[in-house]
């Protein structure tokens, strides 16, 4: 006991002092961060136009890749919509000319690699990741899938299936039902950015449009490769020329992307869902690309409305009324189109109609007056300090090169973008807010059980309501 | 053509094999490791390349932690761990503490008249609350608001975050590595001295949380009433996030017991992991968490859960598209058969080549998706072998719960073969490799590994269990484990004129 006490004694002691030399966040000094070491990556053109990007990263006895392929779901033909992702899909599953995909996957699995092919908005892409040892097998099971794809019907049949099944599914997540439904309205849902794809869509979906699909896109003057990891760069650039020699298709070259001619449409737009608790909601207008000069400050200014745990949105709804656990603010800038400006969140039904009020009630107080000073710092704070997290790995270094060539940017855009945010002041917020988004024109989408909400809906403006109902195959 | 054929089945079960010893070697010389006197643990894991540091606190306490009738309590701690201390988040501290003990002292009167049951006078209830509300406010008048966060994320802190789960509570964020001094006063001041302000206002955010995660989901509703039903007595039968009306009435001072009796310096590990100095993380380490009074361990006893003696089936009504989920109970992460049961898992269920994949999602088209997880909710107790199935259209829960049971049947009368548990071990030691390069990675598993097994090792080491595992092991632990005594099923139904 007595030696307990003693103990206890000398730690009451060793707090104490300790406790006096530790200083506030305030007092402390950083000395300045090491200078971070860009990679440059190596890159090439083949023979046969391809782009190609290297970077060596010996780190872990691994290799892996991403391709790039200039094509994208905004290409879908209006009456097939969804083909360019049956398409991508099938790339992989539906094997080559001599091997099925089951046995492909067979061969990468047992020695632990992969090959993935993904369709996206304004690309498609094929990646790849393979142990260092079995590197030139992955290599080359991913250049035959993407110059010499099958599309066995099996599993065109598997990948419809698939995707009819999730159609099915769209209303379950009502978080998934109000982004999109959000896009839906913005976009329009008569072209490729705001539609859904429907049963019917798929039905009409044929081998031959995916060949066709294939045949117009997957070309090398279309494709960017960037493989990244343990290899020696002249060696591996000596495979890939081997590899790829015999890859020589061609076609004209692929057209710009459709421009987005959305018109803003606002109002308060409910889609009616019985099991719930909450209520999920999603306003917003359409924003900008990258490349708008003012695309810098706006970052700046929403990052002040609703990004992070210190924005407006969070300390009001969240800290202050208690009436959200996840609510928040994008700008959602495009490189090639415009995006979505959103405001998204939650609230329990019953305060549907207060939450939404409070949160356009934050974007009007963005526009009607500067921010503060320190809402100024701790916002381009946030965005300088962790600049260097854009330079954590090689592969994100390698990666932003490819976009910005890919895109057309140039490759100091980031680094301008780093000058631009320094120099943004109160008043360009102001500015920005003011020019960039307008309160009146939102469009609001709220996922919900309306009888359950407190206050009608209607006080947030003129109430349309959502259709949820999924169309049945037959239907046009 | 035989012998060419056997070499080939030799080739993927070594593959990785001597990478991944050359690895452990060279990462054995990264790692350093100390413990201060008050028995919290540092991992420290350097990483030059970028000047990016990774920060990771694991707490060796979760929702199995929560007293009886404060299900939610460990989730809560974790939100208010972001409130700040007396000296952060406070415009005015000796004034916001008389504040929110008056807040408190509201709250008993509040508390003591609806303790009168049907004798509590509903006027004096609502006079009360009055009052409270106006506590709470001149409380919260004192507030910084969100000055913890601020301050993370004006230094450049990335991916700030935490979460509650049944075995454990973690904590994480980056920084650039000049701010490390910044993260050991942070971090330590939170956990020596953390204030609960704006409790019951955190308390509704977190009521919010449990409608968003569980209330309005199809699949979160289901899984509540898995582990409710499955487990009879030990507390995995509680979702992390704790029951609503629980969440509705814990009150602070339980809060701060909580934190109390669970947040011990000895039940705490950090990870650090980037461009760090280990001598310097030590000496930061002695000066701001060697602050933290040493106290005892709490215990780790649970109520055991008794035997299941025979099948359990829960039905959820759902309008949503049907879901499935069976769960045979299995031994917690000690067991013997844990390495036969992980490799178990991998054949039925993971990449393109897992049985369930194969026969139910590409072959049979029984299912839009597929699989299985060999440990849930948690491994510290003992809990659940699963298996899932989201059923494509046309196709029946009941369908894909049939279809379920051949596989099992097909793993229980039959032996994987080699080739396939090659392919298995190749993918685990090649799953491990690609884990060592990020920062956020390693110092989450290296604390995990450190708390769970004793030894951050066996990150490396559990593959040389996985090795050893034999084609009968699989074959063995399926026919133990896998029985219909020990099951419990659980799926969604649409209720009658619930169907579009």
């Amino acid at each position: 006991m007595t030696s307990r006490s003693l103990a206890v004694a000398v730690l009451c002691l060793a707090v104490g002092g300790l406790a006096q030399t530790v200083p506030s966040y305030r007092q402390l000094v950083y000395p300045p961060l090491r200078q971070v070491k860009i990679p440059e990556p190596v890159s090439f053109t083949l023979k046969n136009g391809m782009r190609v990007f290297l970077l060596e990263d010996h780190e872990l006895p691994v290799v892996n890749g991403l391709a790039l392929v200039r094509t994208g779901n905004l290409f879908d033909p209006p009456d097939k919509r969804g083909l360019s992702t049956v398409m991508a899909d099938v790339l992989r599953s539906g094997g080559t000319r001599a091997k099925t995909g089951d046995q492909i996957d067979e061969e990468l699995e047992n020695i632990a690699a992969s090959v993935e092919s993904n369709m996206g908005e304004t690309n498609a892409s094929l990646s790849f990741s393979g142990l260092k040892e079995t590197a030139g097998t992955v290599l080359r099971v991913f250049k035959e899938v993407m110059t010499d794809a099958e599309f066995r019907q099996d599993k065109i049949d598997l990948s419809i299936s698939q995707m009819d099944s999730g159609i099915d599914r769209r209303n379950d997540d009502p978080q998934g039902i109000a982004e999109r439904e959000i896009s839906g309205i913005l976009y329009g849902r008569d072209n490729s950015y705001g539609w859904s794809i429907e049963h019917a869509d798929l039905a009409r979906i044929q081998r031959a449009d995916l060949q066709q699909f294939y045949r117009r896109y997957y070309f090398p003057k279309n494709v960017m490769l960037a493989v990244y990891g343990d290899f020696s760069a002249a060696e591996m650039r000596g495979q890939i020329e081997a590899l790829f020699a015999d890859w020589n298709v061609e076609q004209p070259a692929v057209p710009a992307f459709p421009a987005v001619t959305a018109k803003p449409a606002p109002g308060v737009y409910l889609a009616e869902k019985s099991d719930v608790t909450q209520t999920f909601f999603a306003m917003g207008e359409l924003s900008g690309t990258l490349r708008d000069p003012d695309y810098p400050a706006l970052e700046v200014a929403v990052n002040i409305l609703g990004s992070g745990f210190t924005s407006r949105l969070m300390s009001q709804i969240r800290t202050k009324l208690g009436l959200a656990y996840s609510i928040g603010a994008g700008w959602g800038a495009n490189y090639d189109h415009p995006g979505t400006f959103r405001i998204v969140g939650s609230t329990k039904s019953a305060s549907t109609t207060e939450a939404i009020l409070a949160a356009r009630a934050e974007l009007e107080k963005m526009r009607a007056a500067e921010v503060t000073e320190q809402e100024l710092k701790t916002a381009k704070d946030s965005v300088l300090n962790s600049f260097v997290f854009f330079f954590d790995s090689p592969a994100k270094t390698l990666n932003r090169v490819m976009m910005y060539e890919y895109f057309g940017y140039p490759k100091d855009f980031l680094f301008e973008y780093q000058k631009k945010v320094t120099a943004v002041t109160r008043a360009d917020v102001l500015r920005v807010m003011r020019e960039h988004t307008n309160a009146a024109n939102l469009s609001i989408v709220a996922v919900g059980n309306p009888k359950d909400f407190g206050k009608p809906l209607n006080a947030a403006g003129k109430l349309e309501k959502i259709d949820l109902s999924i169309p049945p195959p037959s239907a046009k | 053509m035989r012998p060419r054929f056997a070499l080939f089945l030799l080739v993927p079960a070594l593959l990785a094999a001597q990478s991944l010893a050359e690895l452990q070697k060279s990462f054995e010389k990264q790692v350093s490791e100390f413990t201060l006197a008050n028995g919290l643990h540092f991992i420290v894991i350097e990483r030059h390349d970028a000047p990016v540091v990774s920060f990771h606190t694991y707490m060796n306490v979760g929702s199995v932690d929560d007293p009886g009738g404060e299900t939610g309590l460990a989730h809560m701690f974790e939100h208010m761990a972001f409130k700040g201390t007396p000296s952060i988040g406070s415009k005015n501290w000796p004034a916001e503490k008389a504040a929110m003990d008056a807040v408190e002292a509201v709250y008993d009167r509040l508390d003591a008249e609806r303790n009168k049951g049907l004798r509590a006078d509903a006027k004096k209830i609502a006079a009360i609350q009055m009052e409270l509300e106006a506590a709470m406010e001149k409380a919260d008048s004192y507030v910084e608001p969100n000055e913890y966060d601020r301050v993370v994320e004006s230094n450049g802190g990335l991916d700030m975050n935490a979460g509650t789960g049944e075995d454990s509570t973690n904590y994480y964020y980056s920084f650039p590595s000049n701010r490390i001094e910044l993260w050991f006063l942070l971090e330590s001041e939170r956990f020596f001295r953390p204030v609960f302000r704006e409790f019951y206002k955190e308390r509704d955010v977190v009521r919010e949380e449990r409608r968003m995660r569980v209330e309005s989901s199809s699949q979160g509703k289901l899984v509540e009433m898995l582990v409710a039903t499955a487990f009879a007595a030990h507390p995995y039968h509680n979702e992390p996030g704790g029951w609503g009306s629980d969440i509705e009435h814990f009150r602070r001072p339980a809060a701060e017991r909580f934190y109390r009796q669970y947040y011990v310096p000895a039940n705490m590990t950090l990870g650090i992991a980037g461009d760090v100095n280990p001598a310097e993380a030590r000496r930061l380490a002695e000066k701001y968490f060697g602050r933290l009074p040493a106290r005892p361990l709490p215990s780790q006893y649970r109520t055991q859960e008794p035997v299941q003696e025979g099948e359990k089936r829960v039905m959820v009504s759902s309008p949503a598209q049907p879901f499935l989920i069976l769960a045979y109970k299995r031994p917690d992460r000690h067991s013997a058969d844990d390495a036969a049961l992980a490799v178990l898992d991998a054949v039925l269920s993971d990449g393109r080549t897992g049985l369930i994949y194969k026969d139910m999602v590409r072959d049979k088209q029984l299912a839009l998706g597929a699989g299985s997880q060999p440990q849930f909710p948690g491994g510290k107790y003992p809990g659940l072998f699963i298996f899932f199935a989201a059923p494509s259209t046309g196709h029946s829960a009941e369908e894909n719960e049939k279809e379920l049971y051949q596989i099992i049947q097909q793993v229980k009368t039959s032996k994987v073969d080699e080739q396939t548990l090659g392919r298995v071990k190749t993918k685990l030691r090649a799953a491990l490799i690609r884990k060592l390069g990020s920062n956020t990675g390693l110092a989450v598993e290296l604390c995990s590994y450190y708390v769970n097994y004793g030894d951050w090792r066996k990150l490396f080491t559990e593959l040389d269990d996985y090795d050893k595992v034999t084609t009968e092991d699989v074959q063995r632990v399926a026919k133990t484990y896998l029985v219909p005594e020990h099951l419990t099923v659980a799926y969604t139904f649409v209720p009658e004129g619930g169907a579009k």
